[in-house]
């Protein structure tokens, strides 16, 4: 009882002491998922990353505090299809033998011009970094939250699937990255 | 040469549908053994995409051809033929007809539970037939679908051969009347 007292009161003293940090909440893995849409021979499919970290801190008054630190292990992908997740992860596609994760980091939110915010940030992927516009959807309920985020990218700027595999007939070279989170309130 | 069936012959129809199904089936074996000996490239996708597009048309052209058969008498066994022939020819011709069905769809079946794309010459996209995929069932779809083509392969060796030994033992119009047509009888006007 003492211990759980002088815990309440280290994280008030925590929380006071830094009161510019945003609220960081904790992912509910069970209850999100990363995936992505792309198209092969012409036709669309969805795939998703079944293994992810997230690191959110985010307060829609306070954008300024507000980060998204993304770790996603790129072995975990599934197309429904393990031919396809078999070649995916081969060397001509994500080479997940070298590259095991990909990693995304926010460097500003901003409002976007039709009011949603955006987040800007950098996305490691095979080995090649480069700026990734987010769409961000932020849905707070008590002490939980749902965030949604939506990224179009283009996988041949990150060398996935180049040289013979580039045809976009084959394989489409837009995909559309997103995120469905459910946030739980983490103390701070 | 008429367009149905008669007592002697068979029709334009019925030939037409027999030899553009026959040349497909025979470039389909073709592909599908070539194809999975080839190292995954674009190639081999293509190659892929092209088998499943032959196979849909020839599982369309068969269900046309067993469609207008339903329509029309077929022309009687050559005089003579012993039943235990008879018997045995048609149970082989039924036995092609199930087989001509079931590969295709079992093809359709198996890229179903891949879960992989089906689109007709790159053309319209066709539907898969089970809820996406599925691993329990999808190598089960591919044993079928090869272990009917290799009971199609020993059938075809009968169904050729028993043609040729009607034509060149026999001697009589089996074969022609699938090809050029029935000799005609004497004294008859055409």
């Amino acid at each position: 009882m003492m211990k759980r007292l002088g815990g309440l009161c280290i994280a008030m003293l925590l929380g006071l002491a830094a009161p510019a940090l945003a609220q960081t909440w904790q992912v509910d893995a069970a209850h999100s998922t990363l995936t992505f849409t792309n198209t092969y021979q012409n036709v669309e499919y969805t795939g998703q990353f079944r293994r992810f970290d997230a690191d959110i801190a985010y307060d829609p008054d306070d954008l300024a505090h507000a980060k998204f630190d993304v770790s996603v292990d790129i072995t975990s992908l599934d197309t429904r299809n393990s031919e396809r997740d078999h070649t995916a992860l081969g060397v001509e596609f994500f080479d997940a033998a070298k590259f095991p994760k990909a990693h995304f980091v926010t460097t500003a939110f901003r409002k976007g011009a039709n009011g949603k915010v955006v987040a800007d940030g950098v996305l490691t992927l095979r080995g090649v970094s480069k700026p990734v516009e987010l769409t961000v959807d932020f849905a707070p309920r008590g002490d939980t939250a749902t965030l949604d985020v939506t990224a179009p990218l283009k996988r041949l700027d990150f060398g996935i699937g180049g040289g013979q595999w580039a045809d976009p007939s084959m394989i489409g070279n837009g995909v559309t990255v997103r995120g469905h989170l459910l946030l739980r309130k983490a103390s701070r | 040469m008429p367009l149905r069936s008669t007592e002697r012959d068979w029709g334009a129809l019925v030939r037409a549908f027999h030899w553009l199904i026959a040349v497909l089936i025979v470039a389909q074996g073709v592909i599908g053994l070539s194809m999975v000996q080839m190292g995954l490239t674009p190639a081999k996708v293509r190659v892929f995409a092209l088998h499943k597009s032959i196979g849909m048309t020839i599982l369309a052209l068969v269900l046309l051809r067993i469609a207008w058969r339903l329509t029309e008498r077929r022309p009687a066994d050559p005089p003579g033929m012993p039943r235990w022939q008879r018997r045995a020819a048609h149970a082989l011709h039924l036995a092609l007809y199930v087989l001509i069905l079931a590969i295709p769809l079992s093809g359709w079946w198996f890229n179903s539970t891949a879960n992989a794309p089906l689109v007709w010459f790159g053309w319209f996209d066709i539907p898969g037939l089970t809820g996406g995929y599925d691993p329990v069932w999808k190598p089960r779809a591919l044993l079928l679908h090869q272990t009917l083509f290799w009971i199609l392969v020993a059938l075809l060796v009968g169904h050729v051969g028993a043609a040729l030994w009607h034509h060149f033992r026999e001697r009589d119009d089996v074969l022609r009347r699938m090809t050029v047509g029935a000799r005609k009888q004497n004294g008859e006007i055409r």
